[in-house]
């Protein structure tokens, strides 16, 4: 369902990705880690199209988006971008809900306005949508008045009201108070028990281990080892992988 | 450096546009347009006007003065009304020009270059100069007493003219025909010299002064009218002919103390009436001034709210072309920003209001303080919105796109909202600041607040009284807004 084609990416004179390559089954859910600065982040975004690429292509359910480099995509190369984005819910480390907007108007913002989605029938999925996430009776309340769990909560909401075909979470724990990690991460063990299509870049091994029907290895912009959870963590094959295992693991 | 010199010669080419470029009339005669319109628009200069044209200290928002009366005269005799024109007396031959006004009268003295200017009336007084020297003063006798003594007149006076001829006197050069007198008692000047109506105003209730010697000089002051309009010139001569020949001329001047037997050069007969001076307009008590206050300080709220939703509107087309607009469209916006910030505001007004008709484009008084205001502050606006914008965390835009929204769409529903939000208080600020330069618009013959200070506190001389009263009436308006900036200044600290 999301295809990537060996991907090439710069910033500036240097390369990132040198031609990465991933398929992503409907249904899957697929962790990305490794250490820092190794480029999960940027992978992720350049699927959402908030990064442009050098080379290759993006296949998301049959839309293609192509290599346009530093410059601004065209037209019509723009139009294929938002059609991306709308099958793609994206979460980020540090939640960006709109601050400005209630919990309620933040999640049927983009219905309305981008998919034309009547009000009424709007604001009831979003009711629903808050009864999943456990925040019913915050509709009311502004970002700034709940805790980083609960905003990450309805960051997520927000992305599902789009109802796209897959998420993506770019460290959605990693921002957040040790406490509030744990109901974050249940939201999205939901999502993958229920069959959602699903990419996450994460730092929480543990939780890697156990939603993870595939985990990928990154170093360096290239992906260095992927396989099953078990067999990445039990037994890793690169010496790269292992170096940065026994460093997360000791941590 | 390249869009620098750019902008120098586009101003070049401006400034040139604006000096060599010659305008012309609409075909309508001028007699007919007052008949249509129904009343006479007669342009003078009512700030430090008495005994010409000032406002009655006992009705101020009513005009009165010897012009006033021989104005009214002239309508009543072309069947219509006088309205008055207020333009600073410097200004009065290039407003009268580029036809803000039908004519103007205000001791316009008949000289050789104003004649190639303009088209005079037969002359309607002759008036003198006369030297005020301190009461104390012993060694000014007359004219030839001046070498070397500083002396105070008005620009553009043929009083200034005559010292300047003579040659060895320190000419001090003011704009207005109050503070000559006061700087003379106060013994910064050794003499004033001035046409004798305005020293018969001003100088002679002064316990402090004197007049030294009889008056010397001889002019004449006639009504200035437009270089073609002879039709008009020639209704205007026989008016004054006959307000001559019928004495009304006479009984207006001795009304108001300034006859003197020169005037005999122009008529013979004789009346008497009520006169209005110094003194009893240094009394008036102060409540009968403040509707024309208030009536000032209306216009100033109502130039100052109309011009800032224009700033506001326009700041905020500049802010996004600027951000978002392909490339000639951005620098251009940022030019506009950087030009308008660049110069001052008073020359933005003058070349709007005197500059402009120069190419044809002839704006009205409000429309001009309209603009010049709004423009100038939209140069300011555009800057605080951008620093609005940019304080947005890119974050923001991000997650909009994520969700596919479009840059336009995002930026109305996400951005905006939140740099609106961060601007706020100085947006108000701005207000303040804008409300407050208001009176510069006073010098394109815009009479708000200021400008009605100016005028009330030159014909009285109570600079004191009204300067206070009238800045009291700007805080009371201003102040209300200082705390709301600051409660949104709180409001936003508070929200992060
Ligand atoms: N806008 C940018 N400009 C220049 N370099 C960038 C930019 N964004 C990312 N990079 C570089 O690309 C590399 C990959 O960054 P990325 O954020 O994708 O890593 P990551 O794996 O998500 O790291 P982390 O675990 O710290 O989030 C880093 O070396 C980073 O410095
Ligand atoms: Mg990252």
């Amino acid at each position: 369902m999301i295809s990537v084609r060996d991907l090439q990416k710069n910033f500036g004179d240097v390369q990132l990705f040198k031609g990465v390559s991933l398929e992503v089954e409907k249904g899957q859910a697929i962790v990305l880690i490794g250490p820092s600065g190794s480029g999960k982040s940027t992978f992720l975004r350049c699927i959402n199209g908030l990064e442009t690429f050098h080379g290759g292509e993006i296949i998301v359910e049959g839309t293609v988006l192509h290599p346009v480099g530093g410059n601004r995509p065209s037209r019509q190369d723009a139009d294929e971008i938002r059609k991306v984005r709308r099958k793609t819910g994206m979460v980020f480390q540090h939640f960006n809900l709109f601050p400005h907007l209630t919990v309620l108007e933040n999640i049927i913002l983009a219905p309305v306005e981008v998919l034309g989605v009547k009000k009424e029938d709007a604001v009831r999925h979003a009711r629903s949508l808050l009864e999943r996430i456990n925040l019913n009776g915050k509709e009311g309340s502004h970002p700034g008045q709940l805790s980083g769990g609960q905003q990450q909560r309805v960051a997520i909401a927000r992305a599902l009201a789009m109802k796209p075909e897959a998420m993506l979470f770019d460290e959605p724990t990693s921002a957040l108070d040790p406490e509030t990690v744990g109901e974050v991460l249940s939201v999205i063990r939901g999502l993958v028990e229920e069959g959602m299509t699903t990419l996450i870049a994460t730092h929480e091994m543990g939780f890697a281990r156990e939603v993870a029907h595939k985990v990928i290895v990154f170093d360096e912009g290239e992906i260095i080892e992927s396989g099953p959870p078990e067999e990445i963590f039990t037994y890793p094959k690169k010496e790269r992988t292992r170096n940065f295992l026994s460093r997360v693991l000791r941590l | 450096m390249r869009w620098f010199l750019k902008i120098i010669s586009l101003l070049a080419v401006l400034v040139s546009i604006v000096y060599l470029g010659h305008h012309s009339h609409s075909s309508q005669s001028t007699l007919q347009k007052i008949q249509k319109r129904g009343y006479l628009l007669w342009g003078s200069d009512a700030e430090g006007g008495a005994p010409y044209v000032f406002p009655d200290p006992h009705n101020p928002l009513k005009l009165i003065g010897f012009e006033q009366d021989i104005a009214g005269d002239i309508a009543k005799q072309l069947g219509v009304k006088a309205v008055q024109s207020q333009n600073a007396w410097d200004s009065l031959i290039p407003a009268l020009e580029r036809g803000d006004f039908d004519m103007a009268m205000n001791g316009i003295e008949i000289t050789p270059q104003r004649s190639r200017k303009v088209l005079f009336s037969i002359p309607y007084y002759v008036y003198s100069e006369q030297l005020v020297v301190r009461k104390d003063n012993t060694d000014i006798k007359g004219m030839a007493d001046l070498k070397g003594k500083r002396v105070g007149t008005l620009s553009g006076t043929v009083a200034a003219e005559m010292l300047y001829r003579m040659g060895g006197v320190n000419v001090k050069i003011y704009s207005g025909q109050v503070e000559p007198y006061q700087d003379l008692a106060l013994g910064r000047l050794d003499a004033v010299l001035l046409d004798l109506p305005i020293a018969a105003y001003y100088a002679k209730p002064n316990p402090a002064l004197k007049f030294a010697g009889p008056p010397v000089g001889e002019g004449l002051y006639a009504i200035a009218m437009r270089k073609g309009d002879a039709e008009f010139k020639q209704k205007i001569d026989s008016i004054i002919a006959n307000l001559i020949r019928t004495g009304e001329l006479k009984r207006i001047y001795q009304k108001w103390g300034i006859w003197n037997d020169n005037q005999k050069k122009l008529y013979d007969s004789a009346a008497q009436t009520g006169y209005v001076g110094l003194n009893e307009s240094r009394s008036a008590p102060i409540a009968g001034f403040l509707p024309m206050l208030l009536k000032g300080a209306a216009i100033t709220v109502a130039i100052s709210a109309s011009s800032m939703m224009l700033a506001i509107g326009l700041g905020l087309v500049l802010t996004l072309l600027r951000l978002y607009a392909a490339q000639p469209l951005s620098s251009l916006a940022t030019a506009y920003v950087e030009v308008y910030r660049g110069t001052p505001l008073l020359i933005q007004l003058y070349i709007l209001y005197y500059g402009l008709p120069n190419i044809g484009i002839s704006l009205a008084p409000v429309m001009a303080a309209f603009l010049g205001l709004g423009m100038n502050y939209a140069a300011y606006e555009s800057e605080l919105y951008r620093a609005g914008i940019s304080a947005v965390p890119q974050g923001q835009m991000e997650a909009a796109l994520s969700l596919g929204m479009t840059r336009g769409l995002a930026l109305r529903k996400v951005i905006l909202p939140q740099a609106v939000r961060i601007a706020l208080p100085g947006i108000t600020n701005d207000f303040i600041a804008l409300f407050k330069d208001s009176s510069l618009v006073s010098i394109i013959a815009m009479v708000e607040l200021t400008k009605t200070y100016s005028i009330l506190a030159a014909s009285t001389l109570r600079f004191f009284q009204f300067g206070l009263i009238t800045a009291f009436m700007y805080f009371v308006m201003s102040y209300p807004l200082s705390l709301l900036a600051r409660r949104l200044e709180r409001k936003l600290k508070g929200a992060k």
